[in-house]
């Protein structure tokens, strides 16, 4: 099981000061961020792409390969990288020169993204946008585990004996989950690639991400992969811990209240019992989180959200340092009672264990 | 049985929209044994902002919504508000999800204080409901504060507006709502830029 966390890389206002950090200040907060999860001994660090502000990531691979050259252990990925409007030639070259950086400590989660104009803004049109997911991705798989691809499409210029360089390191693509809040044809598109699936739980109930993870084990079985117990699912969390309950409520409201995605609607309580959001105790996170695996079952990939709605790096710091003290207890729970048959995350070793066993087999 | 939703947006309390819903039901279960089941939106108006600004709607808003998206027929009645259906009432159709009242039988009503806003039955709550792609029924009903002391025309219109709701529902068969889950078009299909089998 791995934990981590994902960051959206919004610049929002401090509501408790007013005051905006610069974007050199969110940037270099976000790189502390990662370099901080792999202190306290957290195993993934994934940052967003947006094209808009008051968004910052717009270029993942030079943030991720800075942070490679400064980490040891960490896997670096990302939530999401948008599938629809990046060329996948492009983002096939990147990862993999990314690969090579990072010795392998790589993977990528696919998204479609939900701004409207940023598609245009690409020569693309947002209709399109499930098309381009599938059409995209399938270029893109091609490309990593194919030398020399011949190509034609309907989103994107042909390609004749093209090679995208460099390979993936080892002959390894690196692992690709889908990220998805809704979408049933995502979860079809994971599925019969045997690719991960994120559901990105955080905002909504979880009664609609049972039945959308729910499919996606079904359709992995369907497809082969193995069974759905054995499909690899990633998850999302949301939290804000004091070592005291009420300590972590009073502090973290302003920062809910003006929230920019659920901000001036339901109250923290309301919100809190309808999603995973946890604001409390570092014990209370934990019951939360074991919570996760009863509605969705035994799962790869637990990644936090911490850093979002204008909270001072200072304070995101400190919920890190609460994060490294919980792991290891959430490691040991969710390994009680985990079936044998249930995989762990694949990560680059595994990846190409499992290639080389393969390799051996046609032999 | 078939089941009816009833939604009054009416605010006050008591309130002519809420009235005009339940006469209307009445009208229809005088010609058809139906079970109804009525929303005021008033109660569950926090929550629609809230679903609003969330994306999801709280348990106690997707009880309703299940409830209105779930019936046979639809009564939807709303006060006139600045000449058009109420911002609450155009709040709650906003965050039913698209095609959820697709073929749905529905009946439209409003209430106002003078009759001068009657056409808005037709200029704003009847297109709402055909780009919803329901199944409006011909007579709709507008109750203005005199028709409430008028010895004729109000019960006319009711009757008329009911009967032709009762018609569309009698005989139909039950409402099936869409499941996209249970319906997942094969990735060799969407491969084939196929959305939809």
């Amino acid at each position: 099981m791995q934990f981590g966390v994902f960051t959206v890389g919004d610049v929002t206002p401090d509501p408790t000061t007013g005051r905006t950090p610069t974007e050199a200040e969110r940037i270099k907060a976000m790189v502390a961020i990662a370099l901080k999860a792999e202190e306290v001994g957290l195993d993934v660090f994934a940052t967003g792409e947006h094209h808009n502000p008051p968004f910052v990531p717009s270029s993942p691979t030079t943030m991720l390969g800075y942070i490679a050259a400064r980490t040891e252990r960490l896997v670096l990925s990302t939530a999401t990288t948008l599938i629809t409007t990046n060329d996948p030639v492009k983002i096939a070259e990147d990862f993999a020169m990314l690969q090579h950086l990072a010795d392998g400590r790589v993977d990528l989660m696919m998204g479609r993204g939900n701004t409207g104009p940023v598609y245009p803004w690409f020569g693309k049109d947002i209709r399109d946008g499930i098309d381009l997911a599938i059409e995209n991705y399938h270029l893109l798989h091609r490309l990593w585990r194919e030398d020399v691809v011949d190509w034609e499409g309907r989103h994107r210029t042909p390609l004749q004996s093209f090679t995208s360089t460099p390979r993936p390191l080892d002959g390894v693509p690196p692992f690709v989950w889908h990220g998805s809040i809704r979408s049933p044809e995502i979860a079809e598109q994971a599925a019969y690639y045997g690719d991960g699936f994120f559901a990105n739980n955080i905002f909504w109930p979880k009664e609609h991400f049972i039945r959308l993870i729910n499919l996606y084990r079904e359709r992995y079985e369907h497809y082969g992969h193995g069974s759905a117990g054995q499909a690899v699912v990633g998850l999302g969390g949301q939290v804000f811990m004091r070592r005291n309950s009420q300590d972590a409520v009073r502090e973290f409201r302003p920062y809910f209240d003006n929230a920019p995605v659920y901000g001036h609607g339901p109250s923290l309580e309301d919100f809190t019992s309808q999603t995973p959001l946890t604001v409390g105790s570092p014990q209370e996170v934990v019951e939360k989180t074991l919570s996760f695996r009863q509605h969705f079952g035994d799962y790869q990939r637990q990644l936090f959200l911490v850093d979002h709605a204008g909270l001072p790096l200072k304070t995101v710091l400190e919920q890190l340092d609460l994060l490294g003290e919980i792991v290891p207890v959430l490691r040991r729970e969710f390994a009680a009672g985990r079936p044998a048959e249930v995989p762990d995350a694949p990560t680059h070793a595994s990846l190409r264990q499992a290639a080389a066993q393969r390799k051996a087999e046609v032999r | 049985m078939t089941t009816i939703a009833v939604v009054s947006a009416g605010l006050s309390e008591p309130s002519s929209s809420h009235l005009l819903a339940d006469r209307l039901a009445a009208g229809v279960g005088a010609v058809l044994p139906v079970e109804v089941r009525t929303v005021h939106l008033r109660d569950v108006a926090r929550d629609v902002a809230d679903n609003l600004v969330t994306g999801f709607p709280s348990a106690r808003l997707k009880a309703v919504v299940d409830d209105v998206v779930g019936a046979d027929g639809l009564i939807a009645v709303t006060p006139t508000f600045n000449a058009s259906y109420s911002g609450l009432f155009k709040s709650f159709v906003d965050v039913l999800e698209p095609e959820s009242l697709a073929g749905k039988p529905v009946l439209i009503g409003a209430t106002g204080g003078t009759e001068r806003h009657s056409l808005v039955l037709d200029y704003a709550l009847r297109p709402l409901f055909a780009y919803l792609k329901a199944d409006v029924v011909p007579t709709g009903v507008y109750a203005a504060s005199s028709d409430w002391g008028s010895p004729q025309g109000l019960s006319d219109r009711i009757d008329r507006a009911s009967a032709e709701l009762a018609g569309l529902l009698a005989g139909r068969a039950p409402a099936a709502p869409v499941d996209k889950f249970a319906d997942v078009v094969p990735f060799d299909q969407l491969l084939a830029g196929k959305r939809h089998s």
